[in-house]
């Protein structure tokens, strides 16, 4: 098998795993196992990723006015004593 | 799958304590309701029973799922879009249409994946009318020029592993085409596997595949240009 094979191939096979035959190439040719190393990085990276980005104040504004006028927000009610 | 609901599991947790911890610290003199909500998030009141009152109208309750939830949509439009006023107003819609429909919230998956998927389908739907090529059209795996065999010379001072950090991903990412870009975050950054992407888009497995490998090629390529860079810089 050679590189041209074994990188068409690899878009199947990266998350899961080839053939023998994938396998001995990855094993014996450091471009190609550079190459999968470097891809499945970026994917272990990006799993990594957490969610900090924060919307700015008027995304909030926006919903709250939106809420009143579809009349999606019932008014507070308020409780007395007696 | 599993794992994702774990990561999810985590995340909410995470961003739970966050968002008391942040309203907690907001300056004194702010608005009412968001006091109600402090008090509503600061007495441990659980998600489950604010999902409840949220469902009767309560809009403290409205606004307590939008601070618990806000950094996820919001980080998940804004890297299927790369674009800020887009991914905040596909975040307002993605929250109304969840205001909308919480009566049919029957709990039989977890809040956050039932919100998780809204938003998805929020963005998607954005990008249809937009007409953006999401995906390439049932696009083969047949191999194109740019695809051909990777024999970089003196490859080993180019490898990667290591060397990159997560603001450069995120760089990178925006400078993904959109399609690319779509298929990377739902799949290496959510967790959703080819079967589900191929469903929400509307493609094959195969394409989903395709499409992730390119992004990812895509952004090998963009990280071994930062590191020199950055390198150069620090000289």
């Amino acid at each position: 098998m050679n590189c041209a094979e074994f990188q068409r191939d690899l878009p199947l096979i990266i998350d899961t795993g080839g053939t023998e035959e994938q396998e001995d190439h990855l094993r014996s040719c450091e471009v190609c196992r550079d190459l999968v190393n470097d891809l499945r990085y970026i994917a272990e990276q990006a799993k990594l990723l957490i969610p900090m980005l924060e919307p700015s104040p008027k995304v909030w504004k926006g919903i709250e006015e939106k809420l009143k006028d579809q009349g999606l927000v019932k008014p507070v009610q308020v409780r007395r004593t007696l | 799958m599993a794992n994702r609901k774990a990561a999810e599991d985590i995340q909410s947790s995470q961003a739970a304590t966050a968002a008391v911890t942040q309203l907690m610290s907001e300056p004194a003199g702010v608005a009412k309701r968001s006091l109600v909500t402090k008090k509503a998030l600061a007495t441990g009141i659980p998600e489950a029973e604010i999902i409840e009152r949220a469902k009767e109208g309560d809009g403290a309750c409205f606004e307590a799922l939008y601070s618990l939830h806000k950094r996820r949509v919001y980080s998940l439009c804004l890297r299927m879009t790369g674009n800020t006023a887009e991914a905040e107003d596909l975040t307002q819609e993605a929250f109304l249409q969840l205001y909308r429909k919480i009566a049919t919230f029957r709990g039989e998956s977890a809040f956050s994946t039932w919100l998780h998927r809204l938003s998805v389908n929020v963005v998607l739907m954005h990008l249809r009318k937009k007409g953006l090529p999401e995906v390439s059209l049932e696009e083969t795996l047949e191999p194109t020029e740019e695809d051909g065999p990777k024999k970089d010379i003196g490859a080993c001072d180019q490898v990667l592993a290591g060397s990159i950090d997560r603001v450069n991903l995120e760089r990178a990412m925006e400078s993904l085409p959109p399609g690319y870009r779509i298929i990377f975050v739902l799949h290496d950054i959510e967790g959703y596997e080819h079967n589900e992407i191929a469903e929400m888009m509307g493609c094959s497995i195969g394409n989903s595949k395709s499409q992730l490998h390119k992004a990812r090629m895509k952004l090998r390529d963009l990280l071994r240009v930062i590191r020199p860079m950055r390198a150069a810089g620090k000289k």
